[in-house]
């Protein structure tokens, strides 16, 4: 064969490799938006995609939900809050998940999203203090002290500040390690409105997000998901960390500290089913229309300060009117206390239902949902 | 045309496209990222190599602020000098740690180990180059990090008076040190397995000749061996440095991904690029202006150049040694 037989065959064969390519190209995009399929006419798909902290819970749903609703099959995934909004959004997946409702910018873009309330998380601070343990003492801290933490502010843990809230407390003169999620997350998004509500410095320079630009603080540490936030306050003395409530075991196994947060009525409160209930039930009446809303360091004497919606996230018009009835019908079990907010599920997995009297709300809001 | 024809022409044609699918795959990326990155350049400009803060901005504001031309959430400032530091000094310490340690194996598992021996350790090279990651990572939270806080790192430091960078604050044992030693543990038994086929290659003769000569088995690996494989094994180790400027997961675990600030010795906390882009993707959708996924992918492309020139530069080398030596390997 000759170079001008070898030329043309490579020619050939790249323009062959060129157009495969560029057909799988185009077909990425049509791929990326399979809508639900409807295998024959009793079966319809539905997938969920989002927050990692709501997937154990849609792992709980999807076997008890088969047995209500055979002829509809659900996929969760755990991908992520913003990946839940996003998927949800360019319709790839008929519902996201996120821990943290839709910013305004993303509303106004795409105003036919809804942002569903399914059940009521809370997060608490964590602490690796030496001698300091659950038996003998909860530490009490402020979002105030909390941010001066985070900013470098108050760099030990016998700053006046943490002593004038915990006098008869021997606290040690260790430097601070204040631990943050690194990977964006609804937690970062709830500790940060905490931070943003009780701060002024904090709410004008570092502001509340999933995910933020987190002051210098010398040895400040950055820790992905909350198992890596639990491991490495467990690793790191004199650390302080966000964790998510599904983490509280785990982290007190490791023998890390429980603080008692003080809420807006000024008390000392640890999470528990009556402090976050009574944060969530003395907010219901505030909550607007469209549900988009933070729960944190809201009114009430017993209310626990750090508290939030779990969301889904769904497009009011889906591709047909079964897909629309199917995520109807799902939505309506999920939030209804004899369906997916039944104790068994919420408890294992560290939720508390919805207080009743959202509900209304909830329904004004899944009858939106349209073929 | 006979059908062994047909076969052959139909075995050149796939022959071909398999041959130049690299090209159009790396093209393919390139263009991709590119073309998603270049508002992120539009916006920050060359301040997003030399900047330290990385800010996506107030997602949640009502407001977005434009700037030469390009939307942003307020408050928004890329700028990857840090990730940048982070991702070439951690990679460089697994490279000084874990060069001669490959080297110095694989040398042995040739040379030294009974063959018999040698059948057994072998493998075992292969099977740690083939651990996941996250159990490096998971290793170097509850193990290594531990050990450089309260071993490692204050013995370290008293060299401090004279090497100024391996003074000062330890910190919690996730940082810079932790992060190379991790990519170090992960790249030597790639490293190894090469450079150990590479030496097995290198024919008996010259060898044997020199210890007949009288060398010692330092002298006939130094002179003899070396030489004859140096070009594989320079390949070897731009491979393991590759694989220590993308990896991922296990420095996210252990680097205490610092953002913000350069690190100030060799204890401080890091971040990477790669563990970066990893970390921030899913927030950066909460971004309605989508430059947060804009920057990501500059930081992206940003990686891909490193890499690229790494081996560029590898690859001259080892032709400048090729002429020294004059060898061919």
């Amino acid at each position: 064969m000759n170079t001008f037989q070898k030329a043309s065959i490579m020619t050939i064969s790249a323009v062959i490799g060129a157009s495969a390519l560029s057909a799988a190209v185009t077909m990425v995009p049509a791929l990326a938006k399979t809508k639900a399929i409807h295998h024959d006419a009793a079966t319809i798909q539905l997938q969920e995609t989002g927050s990692t902290l709501l997937y154990p819970l849609f792992q709980l749903w999807v076997p008890a939900y088969s047995k209500v609703a055979p002829g509809v099959q659900i996929t969760p995934a755990g991908t992520g809050s913003g990946t839940g909004i996003q998927q949800a959004t360019d319709g790839t997946v008929q519902i996201g998940a996120s821990d943290a409702y839709m910013n305004n910018q993303l509303i106004a873009q795409n105003p036919g999203m809804l942002n569903i309330p399914l059940a009521i998380s809370a997060q608490q601070i964590m602490y690796n203090i030496p001698g300091l343990s659950n038996k003998t003492v909860h530490l009490h801290l402020t979002g105030n002290v909390l941010a001066e933490i985070y900013t470098g502010k108050v760099r030990y843990w016998n700053d006046p500040q943490i002593a004038r809230l915990n006098k008869g407390i021997r606290l040690p003169h260790a430097a601070i390690v204040p631990i943050h999620r690194l990977d964006g997350s609804g937690d970062t998004f709830l500790f940060t409105t905490l931070l943003t509500d009780t701060n002024k410095n904090w709410a004008n320079t570092v502001s509340y997000n999933t995910s933020v630009s987190w002051p210098n603080v010398p040895g400040a540490l950055g820790a992905n998901g909350n198992n890596g936030v639990v491991q490495t306050a467990e690793a790191t003395k004199y650390s302080v960390a966000y964790v998510g409530i599904s983490w509280l075991d785990n982290g007190l196994k490791g023998g890390l500290g429980e603080a008692a947060v003080q809420n807006r009525a000024g008390r000392f409160l640890l999470p528990n089913n009556a402090t976050i209930s009574a944060a969530a039930s003395a907010q219901v009446r505030k909550t607007p229309k469209n549900e988009r809303m933070s729960l944190i360091y809201g009114p009430g004497a017993n209310s626990y300060p750090i508290i939030n919606y779990e969301y889904a996230i769904i497009n009011k018009k889906q591709s047909s009117s079964a897909v629309a009835t199917a995520v109807k019908d799902l939505l309506l079990w999920a939030i209804s206390p004899n369906g997916g907010n039944k104790a068994n599920f919420m408890t294992k997995v560290h939720f508390l239902p919805l207080p009743k009297s959202i509900a209304p709300l909830s329904r004004a809001q899944i009858n939106e949902i349209t073929g | 045309m006979g059908i062994a024809r047909l076969r052959s022409k139909i075995f050149q044609v796939a022959a071909g496209i398999a041959a130049v699918s690299p090209l159009f795959v790396l093209l393919f990326v390139a263009v991709v990222l590119l073309k998603d990155a270049l508002p992120a350049f539009r916006y920050q400009g060359f301040s997003f190599y030399t900047g330290l803060t990385w800010n996506m901005g107030n997602a949640y504001a009502n407001n977005v602020v434009v700037h030469n031309g390009v939307q942003a959430a307020p408050g928004a400032t890329f700028g990857i000098l840090p990730f940048i530091v982070g991702t070439l000094a951690s990679s460089l310490i697994a490279i000084v740690i874990g060069v001669p340690i490959s080297l110095l194996s694989a040398f042995a598992l040739v040379y030294k180990v009974p063959p018999r021996l040698a059948k057994w350790i072998s493998p075992m090279v292969e099977l740690l180059a083939g651990i996941p990651s996250v159990v490096y990572g998971l290793w170097g939270v509850i193990v290594l990090a531990p050990v450089i806080a309260n071993q490692v790192g204050p013995w370290l430091a008293k060299l401090g008076s004279v090497i100024p960078f391996l003074g000062g604050s330890i910190g919690s044992g996730f940082g810079l040190l932790t992060s190379g030693i991790v990519l170090a543990v992960m790249i030597i038994p790639i490293i190894t397995a090469t450079s150990r086929d590479l030496l097995a290659q290198v024919p008996k003769l010259p060898i044997e000749g020199a210890r007949a000569l009288g060398m010692t088995s330092y002298e006939s690996m130094r002179h003899v061996a070396l030489p004859l494989a140096k070009r594989g094994i320079i390949g070897a180790i731009i491979l393991g440095w590759s694989r220590a400027l993308g990896e991922t997961m296990a420095v996210l675990m252990v680097s205490g991904n610092a953002s913000n600030y350069l690190p100030t010795n060799l204890y401080s906390p890091i971040s990477t690029m790669a563990s970066t882009i990893a970390a921030l993707l899913d927030s950066a959708m909460n971004d309605a202006t989508s430059l947060s996924i804009h920057a990501l992918a500059l930081i992206a492309v940003t990686l891909l150049v490193i890499t690229m020139l790494t081996n560029l530069l590898a690859r001259l080398l080892v032709q400048v040694g090729r002429r020294d030596i004059g060898t061919e390997g």
